[in-house]
């Protein structure tokens, strides 16, 4: 069992400060969702996690397996075991979707135990049925005038592929159609596992139909304010997050509200 | 005019002992007689002046070891010719061509059995032995080189590969003329491979003249990888006649500092010339490439693509220049240079120039530099590349279109692997 814990963590960017003490631990073989209105820094905490260079933490320390992380560059902690579905995927025109992911899994293996590429293939063909995805989709260049539907796919296709210890899912949901949530929800499904486990953003309770969580974190202003089982997804359905603002007595304003 | 060849005795002996006809000789002796009133030419942005560019040692025969090629790395090829600085090494799959009348054959051979063709056409049409210094230093000192022919209505369908390889084991100037000569109507792939062994300080000057007739069709490709010492002025010529066309493709994968000037002139009507570069400039190197293409012809089409790289120190100068002459009507000059830099240190500079003396014409332009995108540079690391090969990658997307655009997919292919060497080399350095 793999753990992943996050230790008062602040974090800005450009100078502003967005993350304000964040405290979080999870182990394999756990899902976990992150929920939150727009601006709360949900994102900032994926990025930082992931190792984006654009934010800087300024204290805290996040651990995995108890090797403090936060010196480690992007590719490190990739190897090391973490991922990070982006909400806005980069394009690439200079490789091809399956080229591309062949090359992120063989940067994982000693150089004399690279992947055969039959076995690769194998393991592509039957990740991308899951996912609906067409074969073409494999010989074009990575994310390269893919839709947003497409991307999302794509992204849940590297994660399979790649079968990292835990998988950050940021906004997995954004821009999908119900069929496409689905899908998505089937890749992300069949990843679960104790070798396994994912933290799941979204601003909607929808997705988490689809993918049960065991743990559901409530993020306000910067931090984590209140955690619960799914059931805590389906109350701030119904009553959302000014009403959880308001019980908990926090004196926030909500990014979308009026004013 | 005759010439007494006792004054030159460095000539004299040349001729003497590889049996050079006279009136080559005698052309030599022209040349550096008007090389004293001659100036070097300048190339826009490219300050390359005081480089030892200029042809200063005598002309010598040197032969060189066929030996030295025993651990080289050569393609194989159905029509190809290898020569080891003033040497020929290998020749294959000629005497099949030679069945079709076409000529491929070695400097040397060419001035004895193919005086009419040289005399007409060499330093000629396109380009003139008293242009400037670096011209008339060429002719005086030219040691090796190739003519091809292709006979009218000939379509060739396999290319034909030469290997030039300098021999830079000796402390020897490299002085190689190309002539490729397309009759009308012909076709023929042609693709250069420019290389050298030894590092030994040397200069080179290569002069390649493409001439093609009316209604001809040349693919001239080229593989550039002069060494780290090796100081270059390469200069490449297109003349077009009615209707004729040149793909250029160039991958400047040098090492050394070198001078590019990369002319097309549209002469008749209905010509096109594609210039295709790609340039990767690593270590503390600097490229500077000049191409130009000048529209005399109506409705001729000149298009030029230029895309490079630099790392650590290097500069990459790309001057784009169309020019239009008056009476062109119809003509289109479009181009476009982007240079991608990888590290602060390292300079880029592209200048697009159009001269436009005709209304009845299209002209468009676009230049950038700019720095490797970091969202792409992140994502890609994010999946646990390592940097150094997601940079490569993001500079596979950036060379792409330029890549793609090659008529041919054996040489995208070794261009492929000649980038990505020369990148991982260079990224050594960073």
């Amino acid at each position: 069992m793999s753990t992943l814990e996050v230790k008062n963590l602040h974090v800005t960017i450009e100078g502003k400060k967005i993350l304000k003490g964040v405290n979080l631990v999870m182990h394999t073989g756990e899902i976990h969702a992150i929920m939150g209105p727009n601006g709360t820094g949900k994102s900032t905490l994926s990025e930082t996690i992931m190792g984006n260079p654009a934010y800087k933490v300024t204290q805290g320390e996040i651990f995995l397996d108890g090797k403090d992380i936060l010196k480690m560059p992007v590719d490190e902690r990739a190897r090391a075991g973490l991922f990070l579905a982006m909400q806005y995927p980069a394009e690439i025109p200079g490789i091809t979707n399956a080229e591309f992911i062949r090359g992120a899994i063989n940067a994982r293996r000693p150089q004399d135990d690279q992947l055969p590429i039959r076995q690769f293939l194998k393991d592509l063909d039957q990740a991308m049925e899951v996912l609906d995805m067409t074969e073409e989709m494999a010989e074009r260049h990575l994310n390269e005038g893919f839709s947003g539907g497409e991307k999302k796919r794509n992204e849940i296709l590297q994660l399979m592929m790649i079968k990292p210890k835990f998988a950050i899912l940021d906004e997995i949901d954004s821009g999908l159609d119900i069929d496409a949530l689905k899908v998505v929800s089937r890749g992300v499904n069949q990843m679960r596992g104790p070798e396994f486990g994912s933290l799941i953003i979204t601003h909607y309770q929808r997705l988490l139909n689809y993918i049960v969580p065991d743990v559901v974190h409530v993020m306000m202003d910067g931090r984590i304010v209140k955690q619960g089982g799914p059931e805590l997804a389906k109350k701030l359905e119904d009553e959302g997050y000014a009403g959880l603002r308001d019980e908990l007595g926090l004196d926030i304003k909500l990014v979308d509200e009026d004013a | 005019m005759t010439i007494d060849l006792q004054k030159y005795p460095a000539i004299a002996a040349y001729a003497a002992q590889t049996n050079e006809p006279a009136w080559f000789s005698e052309l030599r002796v022209k040349a550096l007689q008007a090389a004293a009133d001659l100036e070097l030419p300048t190339f826009g942005k490219i300050r390359y002046q005081r480089w030892p560019v200029q042809i200063k040692r005598p002309l010598a025969y040197q032969a060189s070891d066929p030996q030295l090629l025993s651990d080289v790395k050569l393609q194989s090829a159905k029509h190809i010719i290898i020569q080891l600085g003033q040497t020929t090494v290998r020749q294959q799959g000629l005497t099949e061509l030679a069945a079709q009348g076409v000529i491929v054959c070695d400097w040397q051979t060419a001035l004895k059995e193919h005086p009419e063709l040289i005399k007409k056409y060499f330093m000629q049409k396109a380009i003139k032995y008293d242009q400037d210094l670096l011209t008339a230093q060429h002719v005086a000192g030219v040691t090796s080189g190739l003519l091809v022919y292709v006979p009218k209505n000939t379509v060739l369908n396999e290319p034909i590969t030469s290997y030039f390889i300098q021999d830079a084991t000796q402390k020897q100037d490299c002085v190689h003329h190309v002539i490729l000569l397309a009759d009308e109507n012909s076709e023929v792939s042609y693709l250069e491979n420019l290389t050298t062994i030894g590092d030994q300080p040397t200069t080179a000057s290569i002069v390649v003249e493409v001439i093609a007739k009316a209604g001809s069709h040349v693919k001239f490709a080229s593989v550039d990888r002069l060494g780290a010492k090796t100081t270059t002025y390469l200069n490449r010529r297109g003349h077009l006649d009615d209707d004729a066309k040149i793909d250029w493709s160039m991958g400047m994968m040098n090492d050394g500092n070198i001078v590019g000037d990369f002319d097309s002139d549209l002469i008749g009507s209905g010509s096109h010339a594609e210039v295709k570069v790609i340039a990767i400039s690593t270590g503390r190197q600097v490229q500077g490439i000049d191409t130009r293409v000048t529209n005399y012809g109506k409705h001729t089409i000149g298009h030029i693509l230029q895309h490079g790289v630099i790392l650590s120190r290097s500069s990459l100068i790309f001057n784009g220049i169309g020019h239009i002459i008056k009476g062109a009507k119809g003509a289109n000059a479009q181009q476009e240079s982007r240079i991608l830099m990888l590290s602060k240190k390292a300079k880029g500079d592209a200048n697009p120039v159009l001269l436009i003396d005709d209304n009845d014409v299209q002209a468009g332009h676009a230049a950038s530099i700019g720095r490797v995108n970091a969202e792409q540079l992140y994502y890609l690391m994010s999946r646990g590349l390592p940097q150094k090969i997601a940079e490569r990658l993001v500079i596979r997307g950036f060379l792409g279109p330029v890549l793609e655009v090659i008529p041919s997919d054996s040489i995208r292919e070794q261009l492929r692997d000649t980038i990505e060497r020369k990148l991982v080399n260079g990224q050594r350095d960073e």
